[in-house]
């Protein structure tokens, strides 16, 4: 479900600064695309990327200069209402989580962001929180490792022979 | 006899028919549970599934695509909240239905509606695609050329309340998807020097990014809103309801399915247009409109489940989405290896008619889900968003992971879930974003080729329009197009639909 509201009618905390940097980003990204093959043919390998990139450019000067009209919201500050602390504390994790992934393996890391996020955001006794964690984790698991066979960094559990040894018992 | 064949081939199969229900199960849930989204879901989805055999893939996505749209009807009839945008007529007279304690005949019947609008748009998509692809087989590359315009002039219905916001949107998707080495000259663009950007920027790791990551963090700003819930009685609705509502549910379904089929257009304008349709062709109804009307909740249940099958023929035929979620699937195929577009009917008119069988299939699935397993229902969609939330978050790293084993992927992923979290918080649509990227290389490629056939002269371009009727044809809708996407146009779709 689209949770954009439907009408802009004063401007957020950042907004301007958001919208600028946009122009700023946008002229950058003009001027890489006149390096590609400057304005040398309409059939060049730059012609296109330099039409999108001064759309761009067009686009974000006008919603700049939309949003400069647009009185300040009341009451809204940006460290609250847009960047509030559970936004930047789970970006923060989730960082976090695909910096140690590749090197520490699917299953540690994956538990250890889950039963953070989920006690940070859920608020229960830990207890239920390692139930809940466990059992995501062993569904999520079973569903793509096991069943769907998506390869998954192992890091430093011995998943394969965990595994092996585990099937050696069936048999 | 092999078409026949190939349509009841997810039918017969115990794996496809197993994952055709497993989607459409799944797509229930994630169309009736606010903060979910189909398109996430099939975006999410493509990371998973993209090293499968293409039919599993397939049979998994329709149904989270069809079983989706009609989901978002649940939560619009039991709590006020449309699941998807297509369920916003639906929640009109919905939920006041339910307010009145008739929350399980409404399900009811939303539920057999959706289904008969559902078999209509099908019906429609099995007999006017292969003529239309047959069609679009004589085309050159400025048609082509103008087609991928049509799609990019998506934007206007995607942009919401500013155009601009919606133009910037669009432009910085097909950017992205510029990005690597030229697929003509093999020229750099945009690569920075960096090798690893030759291959371009992976379309799934903006999906996910921008659909997944940036959604859910969205959804952290409103983790504190309770919802009232209903109480839900019978199920079945009462066959005089059936026999009665009949009529309007096939008319309204063929609004669906041709509004489906108009580029820019999908299930949530069909929806709305049916119920002004419902509106003005009953003339007494019982209950008024906006009260608990039954025929309010007919008409655009109908309408949205008909759009899908409306939505499938331009995306099979022409390789032009209707929508978000019709852009996502496209790329979806593409990963699959398939060529939406007018060539797909003639190299491989076996994927159409497993299309087709797959969507009926999925249809039933959408009969059998819907009217059953109602207290499941409330559960999962009462799950708290504190568990759901991280859930979604470790899907979409693992799924951005999954798609070449490789960390850059997440990376990606997580500036386009980062910047897309931005995009929304200051009103920008995100989803010209996904439409971008998907119609980059079509658009980019065919303009060249159009343009040298007249030897780089632009006026010799223009002129050549006028040279083939369906260039005329392709033409006059792109201006068609623009002036219905005018602020004359909208101003007046406002007044009549709003009032």
């Amino acid at each position: 479900m689209s949770s954009q509201s439907p009408m802009i009618k004063t401007r957020k905390p950042g907004e301007r600064i958001f919208c600028f940097l946009l122009v700023l980003g946008s002229v950058y990204l003009f001027w890489q695309a006149y390096n590609i093959s400057g304005f040398s043919s309409l059939s060049s390998p730059g012609a296109f990327p330099l039409a999108a990139s001064a759309a761009m450019v067009l686009a974000s000067c006008v919603t700049f200069l939309n949003t400069l009209k647009l009185p300040a919201a009341k009451d809204v500050s940006f460290a609250y209402h847009c960047f509030p602390p559970v936004i930047a504390t789970i970006m923060a994790l989730i960082l976090i989580y695909s910096v140690v992934l590749e090197s520490l393996g699917f299953i540690l890391t994956s538990f250890a962001f889950l039963f953070i996020s989920i006690q940070f955001l859920y608020r229960r006794s830990p207890l239920i929180t390692l139930a809940i964690t466990l059992f995501a984790l062993i569904v999520v698991y079973i569903i793509f490792r096991l069943v769907f066979q998506v390869v998954l960094p192992e890091g430093i559990v011995p998943e394969r022979e965990i595994l092996s040894s585990i099937k050696s018992l069936w048999r | 006899m092999d078409a026949f064949n190939y349509f009841a081939m997810s039918w017969l199969s115990p794996e496809l028919l197993g994952l055709t229900a497993l989607g459409t199960f799944l797509g229930i849930y994630v169309g009736a549970i606010p903060g979910l989204s189909v398109t996430m879901a099939v975006s999410i989805l493509i990371s998973f599934t993209f090293s499968w055999d293409v039919n599993y893939a397939l049979c998994l996505m329709v149904g989270v695509y069809m079983g989706g749209v009609y989901g978002g009807s649940r939560t619009a009839i039991l709590l006020n909240i449309p699941g998807a945008p297509s369920a916003i007529a639906t929640a009109l007279d919905g939920y006041p239905l339910a307010k009145k304690g008739l929350a399980g005949e409404a399900i009811g019947l939303s539920t057999i509606m959706s289904v008969v609008g559902g078999f209509v748009g099908i019906i429609v998509l099995a007999i006017a695609a292969p003529t239309v692809s047959e069609f679009a087989i004589t085309f050159q590359p400025r048609d082509y050329m103008m087609l991928g315009i049509l799609g990019i002039m998506l934007v206007g219905s995607l942009s919401g309340s500013s155009l601009a916001r919606g133009i910037f949107a669009g432009a910085l998707g097909l950017l992205i998807g510029t990005v690597g080495l030229d697929p003509m000259t093999a020229e750099e663009r945009f690569t920075f020097g960096v090798v690893e950007l030759w291959d371009g920027i992976n379309p799934v790791a903006v999906m996910i990014g921008m659909f997944g990551i940036s959604e859910a963090l969205h959804q952290l700003h409103h983790m504190n809103k309770a919802v009232i819930k209903q109480k839900i009685s019978r199920i079945i609705p009462k066959w005089s309801d059936i026999k009665k509502y009949m009529p309007l549910s096939l008319q309204t379904s063929f609004i669906g399915v041709i509004v489906g089929a108009l580029p820019g257009t999908g299930g949530d304008i069909a929806a709305l247009m049916a119920y002004d349709h419902a509106k003005r062709i009953t003339k007494n109804p019982k209950v008024p409109f906006g009260e608990g009307a039954k025929e309010g909740l007919i008409a655009p249940e109908s309408a949205n489940n008909a759009a899908v099958g409306g939505a499938y023929i331009p995306m099979l035929t022409l390789g032009i989405p209707g929508d978000a979620v019709t852009a996502v699937f496209i790329g979806a195929l593409f990963i699959h290896g398939l060529n939406p577009g007018p060539l797909l009917l003639v190299e491989q008119p076996h994927m159409f008619w497993f299309t087709v069988g797959n969507l009926t299939l999925a249809n039933i699935f959408v009969l059998i889900f819907g009217l059953t397993g109602i207290r499941l229902f409330s559960k999962i969609v009462e799950c708290p968003k504190g568990i759901l939330i991280p859930l979604i978050f470790l899907l979409s790293i693992v799924g951005a992971y999954a798609i070449n084993n490789a960390i850059t992927d997440i990376w990606w992923m997580l500036a386009f879930g980062v910047f897309g979290y931005f995009m929304r918080l200051y009103n920008f649509p995100v989803g010209p974003v996904i439409l971008g990227v998907i119609l980059s290389s079509l658009t980019d490629e065919n303009w060249r080729r159009a343009i040298l056939s007249e030897r780089g002269n632009i006026g010799d371009l223009f002129i050549s329009l006028f040279h083939s009727p369906l260039s005329t044809v392709l033409f006059s809708v792109i201006v068609l197009i623009l002036f219905t996407q005018s602020p004359l146009w909208t101003k007046w779709l406002k007044r009549k639909f709003f009032r």
